[in-house]
């Protein structure tokens, strides 16, 4: 927003410190030859970045000898790729694991989370120390780098007996998730004002009521990013996956795409048609809450 | 006003994350730590040896490939990202029909998998099949080994990591930028300053703090790349294209060197703290005469 003021703002006064210079038409010009340039160039490096993406898509429709002999021809399109790949593939199954992993871990991991945040800041402990030491043993975790709680998390599952379960998987995500969490929800209360609180407790309202029908719906933006943010992470997560998951039928995506290359040791129109499933639903769904993610990705990114 | 409550319900609260999050967080950091000292191959039980396994990676001719693997990616990613991303948000910051679209379609790669992204990238970078060496050969060019040569695969996977990362780096500068106070860029312009002498003197020492978030960011995301590695080379031929955490997965888990595989992964965690708390020490030493 402040962008365009600025734009807006800067070309009349640059007109008034100008005004009456022989040079003003000229540098009008030169403007506008500058802002079909700028366009041009923005839209030539976005074709660059997304082209690799629609390299993968163009293939994908490709006949497997193609692919290896020509594939800058258009006259043999086919969708035989994708028939090898949904059949071979077991997408229900992976999408499946990894939407029941999603939402249960980042379900608990967000409310396990607003849980402590919220007794973090809004709430009295008899000594004030251990609330700050809480919170900071909380945060530190977010100088720890998730490969070296790798092999122990391997360790730990097997040794709890669920290791190969979803528990094994959505156990570390919740875990991982919850230093950013915190620092985001610890963030926001401790700025939340105190009246609406004061007055649903003069009012009668337990914890449970305050914490769902009060603090909760006022958090909503910033719960919206946790999700959002926990989300992604565990769409891609592939090394915890791929050490704590061997039952093929637990399969998730990240796991999956792994296999291609496998799989389709010499059908690259198969392993390409693969890789299309899986990114397309994914670009569908960034498309759809795009403002959201990057606004989040912003928040975290510049609160971090 | 705070909430005033009993003991337990305090503990209700806290309980659950404050078990999870140390039973699978912290527990493990200090258990990496015990068993970086031993020495274990996933049979019987783990023998102490002190600093052995510390002294043998000093000498794993591997290690230090991938050491130097990981520093010219951190290097080269830097150099390049850093600049680019910065340009392209101002290039975007302009007013451009459909520029939200393509601010978009710029951050695109940043929600892809790791794991698929360097998938996608094989079929670009692949010496026999990829798209880069096929346009190359229509300008007559010879094909080049990008990706499983012997020196190249650190810069391709730059190449990759630049990739996938400049659209989440353009869109925190581009967030830090719609920040500036824009009664400076005013003034400045009445007093005759160019676009460049803007940029240099106002844009970019304002923008101090943004650049800090950014490139450290970058950094502990290079500690971290696998995924393209796994992908693109599986760290080979003979562990030259591997960097640190493809190294200790192979370690740690396909060679079952759980002991040496923990050295390791403390060894990386400890250099991807002291290279990002080196960057903020050089860039705050810098701040002060400005």
């Amino acid at each position: 927003m402040s962008a365009q003021l600025m734009d807006t703002g800067l070309e009349p006064i640059s007109e008034i410190a100008l005004a009456g210079a022989p040079a003003q038409l000229p540098r009008r010009r030169r403007g506008r030859t500058a802002a079909i340039v700028v366009g041009v160039a923005a839209y030539l490096v976005t074709f660059l970045i997304v082209l690799p993406i629609l390299w993968i898509v163009l293939l994908s429709f490709q006949p497997s000898g193609n692919i290896l002999s020509n594939p800058f021809s258009f006259d043999h399109l086919t969708f035989d790729n994708y028939v090898r790949a949904i059949t071979s593939l077991p997408l229900l199954q992976m999408y499946g694991n990894t939407i029941l992993i999603a939402v249960v871990s980042v379900t608990v991991g967000t409310a396990i989370s607003f849980m402590a945040a919220f007794a973090l800041t809004r709430m009295i402990f008899r000594r004030r120390r251990t609330q700050s030491a809480l919170r900071f043993y909380l945060l530190a975790g977010l100088a720890v780098p998730v490969y070296i709680l790798l092999f122990p998390v391997y360790r730990l599952d097997l040794a709890l007996g669920i290791f190969g379960t979803y528990a094994a998987l959505i156990l570390p995500y919740v875990a991982v998730s919850i230093p950013f969490n915190t620092l985001l929800l610890t963030g926001f209360l401790r700025e939340f004002p105190g009246e609406i609180e004061e007055a649903a407790i003069i009012d009668g309202a337990g914890l449970w009521r305050l914490c769902t029908s009060v603090v909760l719906p006022l958090m909503r933006p910033v719960i919206a990013t946790i999700l959002i943010f926990n989300v992604v992470y565990v769409f891609n997560e592939f090394p915890f996956a791929s050490i704590l998951i061997n039952d093929p039928s637990m399969v998730t995506v990240s796991l999956a795409v792994s296999r291609f290359q496998g799989q389709y040791t010499v059908d690259y129109g198969g392993m390409m048609a693969s890789a299309t499933l899986v990114l397309l639903p994914q670009l569908v769904i960034y498309a759809i809450f795009q403002r959201h993610v990057i606004a989040g990705m912003t928040v975290g990114a510049v609160k971090g | 006003m705070i909430w005033v409550s009993s003991r337990w319900k305090i503990l209700l609260m806290v309980a659950p994350a404050l078990i999870v999050f140390t039973g699978f967080v912290i527990y493990p950091v200090v258990y990496s730590l015990g068993f970086s000292f031993t020495k274990f191959q996933g049979f019987g039980a783990p023998e102490w040896i002190g600093f052995d396994n510390y002294a043998a990676l000093a000498v794993d001719p591997f290690f230090w490939q991938a050491l130097q693997n990981t520093i010219v990616i951190l290097v080269v990613s830097l150099a390049i990202l850093i600049p680019a991303s910065f340009g392209l948000a101002l290039l975007l910051r302009r007013r451009i029909a459909g520029g939200g679209t393509l601010r978009a379609l710029v951050f695109g790669p940043a929600i892809i998998a790791p794991i698929l992204v360097g998938l996608i990238w094989v079929f670009i970078l692949d010496p026999k099949i990829g798209l880069l060496n096929r346009v190359l050969g229509f300008f007559g060019a010879a094909p080049v080994q990008w990706i499983g040569g012997d020196t190249l695969t650190p810069y391709a996977v730059s190449l990759v990591f630049i990739w996938s990362s400049i659209g989440f780096a353009m869109t925190i500068f581009y967030a830090g930028l719609q920040l500036l106070p824009s009664d400076v860029m005013e003034a400045s312009a009445i007093d005759g300053a160019t676009g460049w002498q803007q940029l240099r003197h106002i844009t970019v020492p304002m923008m101090r703090e943004t650049f800090a978030i950014v490139t450290i960011l970058m950094i502990t995301n290079v500690f971290k790349i696998f995924e393209l590695v796994f992908m693109l080379t599986g760290g080979g031929p003979v562990h030259r294209s591997e960097t640190l955490v493809s190294y200790m997965y192979f370690v740690t888990f396909t060679n079952q060197q759980y002991g040496y595989g923990m050295a390791l992964a403390v060894i990386i965690t400890v250099l991807g703290a002291v290279v990002s708390a080196g960057y903020l020490v050089v860039s705050r030493g810098r701040k002060q005469p400005a």
